[in-house]
């Protein structure tokens, strides 16, 4: 076939895919007219959350219509999820009710367990979702064509726990890449033993990791190769007291080849304040923790000071705000370490992002961080190689570091997104999930 | 269970062929236990109650009303004599306001449920028997009870379910389902020896129906890396812009038609400009709507590219117009026992000599017993088909820096998982002192 010949048959198929509408011509059966005017007028719903199967939702719960803009919605459906005692995750539904259900106001809650599926949780997530828009729901006449069922319980008994609520877990993965000139592999493993309540926490985690890369350059013969490996032992132990204040201690132990540590031991009592009351912490956290910490550190390479261990007393305060609104997220933190023993030396990171929805279609995200750095104590006295620096297998010397994202988004056009068309595969849509420690 | 069995089969069985059709076995097999949840609210209720104590307690407020007609459309509560021992009232009163027999039900919560409080309202169709507004009256107190039940265990067992099937397009749409998009990223980072600055920008106008797809969008991502080395300054840089369009008209519940059109410009892939179209069809061994549970699609493409490269390549052209078919088959399953996403796909060129390329994908989590899970992800393909690689080869900075295409036969990545916790269950306790643990954050569009 002839490349015009191609084109045109491009160009003739996209004209018959658009020329013909479907859906309009099509004859309405008697009784779907009355359906299709309640579900014009159903309840218009914007579902907020980040991590959820939308696509599923839409599919499961058709009794509403779906916008695509909080500022359209009868009802804006803010999700937002903490860590359970057990390793799985509370979703906190808040509903809440705009236009003509400003009255409305709900909250639920959904828990998932660790060990759940994908389709479990989504599935429970639909249910809470269900009952929660009831309210909203039965405001409007679509009301008529929903049916509420109840089937009793088989009698389970009480539950009883005989963990204490300790809840351990092993966990071992690996990763392996590689093309003809290129290999890289990475092992690691975990263990962690939790006990969550309300008045006390307790956390121990031990990780340990290897990594390994290889990139063969052919043009000048040789083979650069890399090796890096790390270990780290953490435990934080709280109590709580009251609805604002908390007190503990961290110890913490690590070995890191990239930061020249062969060991280090870390020992920090530690309190804290929180301006909301924890309860809201879902929601919002301004929380200010403060840390006094005996640090004694053997290094794998002679300093840049000359020396091969040394022990170090810290001091640190960290300020963080976490907010999340129905207009956006708020996420912003400073924390400052100081060495009493080397009273010049420390270090400052700040760190804030904040996402906006401006107004109807426009939403805006700025994310931003920088450090200030006087504290490489650990840093090697000789020089990185070239391949360690390309390969970024060690710490290199600065005095500052920074990154900053900002994007906006304007989406203008049909409010609504019922549907899903999984034809050629769903793609389209794009989010971004950003993990800090 | 069976498909157990089948997973066993395809761990040993080596050839990428098997494997999927294991994963098809596995889909069908599966096929039980996807319908069993949704189904289970059909199931009429057998008599008896919740477990005394733990119901709800609701004072129906309605002089007259017959309550062993209510009692036995309620089962998820009980109906309690007087305001003192209820923790949700419900009066329902006559709203003459609101037309001909309107009724008002006002829903306030007591005790733990302080301030959870609703008003709905029913107007009775004309020539309505009392039998018919009663059964009306009760769904409605049922529905406005639902956010107090779903606090209280008996949540687990009641199903909300919509007795009727409407297209999503049922709405009034100036737009006509028309979404344009305007986006634009910056992203920079850097210390002392080492920065990086990356700029993309997007715009892109969807319109998706039922019955026809289409995607459009333009893209421009340009990316510069600089390194301050004590000998010298490296700077580099990559750009990549084009033009992608898809259009996908619905033939019934298992088959598609379409056509992707796109245009291109990438110093990664050393070219200065192609353009391609490949009209394409697929079929879905499942139906579409069941796609979110299940998928098992096979995607035909050929496609024509006409391609300006910005270097000789190794085949010693610089401007080349090439037709290429693929085949695809896309298995993707989310079942109670785990996900799984498989993909096995093959192309070649009409060149000569014979360029192809056979590629396999897919990624698997499963729970195998109790606290114990299972995740593997991985990808394999055997790449005989780089027609565009420059025949000068790349610079070392430009191999480290993964800046351009290397020649290869094949790439790999596998990962693998395993996961075991044990320990208490039931402790629903969010404790956020002294932080959880890294934030997560997530910004959609």
């Amino acid at each position: 076939m002839s490349r015009p010949g191609v084109v045109l048959c491009f160009l003739v198929s996209a004209l018959c895919l658009v020329s013909s509408r479907p859906l309009r011509a099509q004859a309405i059966p008697p009784g779907q007219a009355d359906l299709e005017a309640l579900k014009r007028t159903a309840v218009k719903v914007f579902i907020d959350c980040g991590s959820c199967d939308i696509e599923y939702i839409k599919n499961e719960i058709t009794f509403v219509n779906y916008v695509r803009d909080r500022n359209e919605a009868d009802v804006h459906v803010l999700i937002t999820t903490q860590g359970t005692g057990s390793g799985g995750l509370e979703y906190t539904l808040t509903f809440i009710g705009q236009n003509g259900f400003a009255d409305v106001k709900d909250v639920q809650k959904y828990f998932t367990n660790s060990t759940d599926t994908e389709d479990e949780i989504r599935r429970g997530l639909v249910r809470a979702l269900r009952l929660g828009l009831m309210s909203f729901v039965g405001r409007t006449p679509i009301a008529g064509r929903i049916a509420i069922n109840y089937s009793a319980p088989r009698d389970t008994g009480p539950v009883r726990d005989s963990w204490n609520f300790w809840v351990f877990s092993l966990s071992s993965s690996g990763s392996f890449t590689g093309q003809k000139f290129y290999h890289r592999s990475n092992l690691s493993g975990d263990f962690s033993a939790n006990r969550i309540t309300e008045q006390s926490k307790v956390q121990l985690a031990f990780s340990t990791s290897i990594s390994r890369q290889k990139i063969r350059i052919e043009s000048e013969d040789r083979t650069v190769s890399g090796q890096s490996e790390s270990w780290e032992g953490n435990g934080l132990f709280v109590k709580s007291l009251g609805g604002h204040w908390s007190a503990g201690a961290y110890v913490e132990t690590n070995s890191s080849f990239y930061k020249n540590i062969d060991f280090s031991l870390y020992v920090a009592p530690a309190v804290e304040y929180n301006v909301f009351p924890y309860a809201q912490s879902t929601r919002r956290q301004l929380r200010i923790l403060y840390r006094a910490g005996w640090n004694p550190v053997n290094y794998r390479e002679t300093t840049q000071f000359g020396i091969l261990r040394d022990t170090l007393w810290t001091e640190s305060l960290s300020v963080s705000l976490d907010l999340r609104e129905k207009w956006g997220t708020i996420s912003t933190a400073v924390s400052g370490v100081n060495y009493l023993n080397h009273f010049t030396k420390g270090h400052v990171d700040t760190f804030g992002t904040i996402s906006l929805n401006v107004y109807k279609g426009l939403n805006v995200f700025v994310l931003g961080g920088w450090s200030l750095i006087k504290d490489q104590l650990s840093l090697r006295l000789r020089e990185p190689t070239d391949d360690e620096i390309f390969l970024r297998l060690v710490e290199l010397k600065t005095n500052s570091s920074y990154f900053f994202a900002v994007g906006v988004q304007f989406t203008f056009g049909s409010i609504f997104t019922n549907v899903i068309n999984p034809r050629f595969g769903s793609t389209g849509g794009s989010s971004m999930s950003i993990r800090i420690n | 269970m069976p498909e157990i069995d089948g997973k066993d089969k395809a761990m040993r069985l080596p050839i990428a062929t098997a494997v999927l059709a294991v994963l098809l076995a596995l889909s069908l097999a599966g096929t039980g236990l996807a319908w069993a949840g949704p189904g289970l609210g059909q199931v009429p209720p057998p008599p008896g109650g919740p477990p005394p104590g733990t119901s709800l307690k609701v004072f129906l407020d309605w002089p007259g009303a017959d309550m062993a007609y209510f009692r036995g459309e309620i089962p998820f509560a009980e109906l309690v004599p007087s305001l003192e021992a209820a923790q949700v009232h419900v009066r329902v009163s006559p709203s003459p306001g609101d037309g001909e027999g309107a009724l008002t039900l006002d829903f306030a919560g007591l005790k733990e449920f302080d301030g959870e409080n609703n008003t709905l309202r029913y107007r009775p169709k004309p020539g309505e028997t009392p039998e018919e507004t009663r059964g009306e009256v009760a769904r409605l107190i049922k529905i406005g009870l639902m956010r107090y039940v779903s606090k209280t265990p008996a949540a687990k067992h009641v199903s909300v379910d919509f007795m009727a099937q409407v297209k999503p397009t049922s709405v009034i749409d100036k737009w006509d389902f028309w979404v344009f998009n305007l986006g634009s990223d910056l992203f920079m980072m850097g210390e002392t020896q080492f920065s990086d600055t990356m700029f993309s920008g997007n715009i892109s106008a969807n319109r998706v129906t039922p019955g026809l797809k289409i995607r459009t969008s333009v893209y421009g991502n340009f990316d510069r890396q600089r390194f301050n080395l004590e000998s010298e300054v490296i700077k580099s840089s990559s750009r990549r812009y084009g033009f992608e369009g898809l259009a996908v008209k619905s033939l019934g519940e298992h088959w598609s038609v379409g056509a992707y059109l796109s245009a291109a410009s990438s110093t990664y892939s050393n070219t200065t400009f192609s353009a391609s179209v490949a009209p394409a069809v697929e079929y879905d061994v499942f139906p579409y709507s069941q796609s979110t549970k299940r998928q098992l699609r096979v995607l035909y493409r050929l496609g024509y590219t006409q391609a300006k490269y910005r270097e000789l390549t190794v085949y010693n052209k610089l401007a080349q117009g090439l037709f290429r078919e693929s085949l695809s088959a896309t298995v993707e399953l989310k079942q109670p026992w785990g996900t799984v996403q498989a993909s096995l796909e093959g192309s070649h060129y009409f060149f000569k000599p014979f360029k192809y390329q056979v590629s396999l994908g897919g990624q698997i989590s499963l729970r195998i017993w109790r606290g114990l899970s299972f995740e593997i992800d991985g990808s394999f393909a055997k790449i005989h088909d780089q027609i565009s690689l420059p025949a000068a080869g790349a610079t070392p900075e430009e191999i480290l820096l993964m800046l351009r295409e290397l020649e290869t036969d094949y790439s790999y990545y596998f990962s693998v998982g395993l996961n075991f916790r044990f320990g208490s269950l039931k402790s629903n306790v969010v404790n956020p002192r002294f932080g959880s643990g890294g934030r997560n954050i997530s910004i959609s569009f």
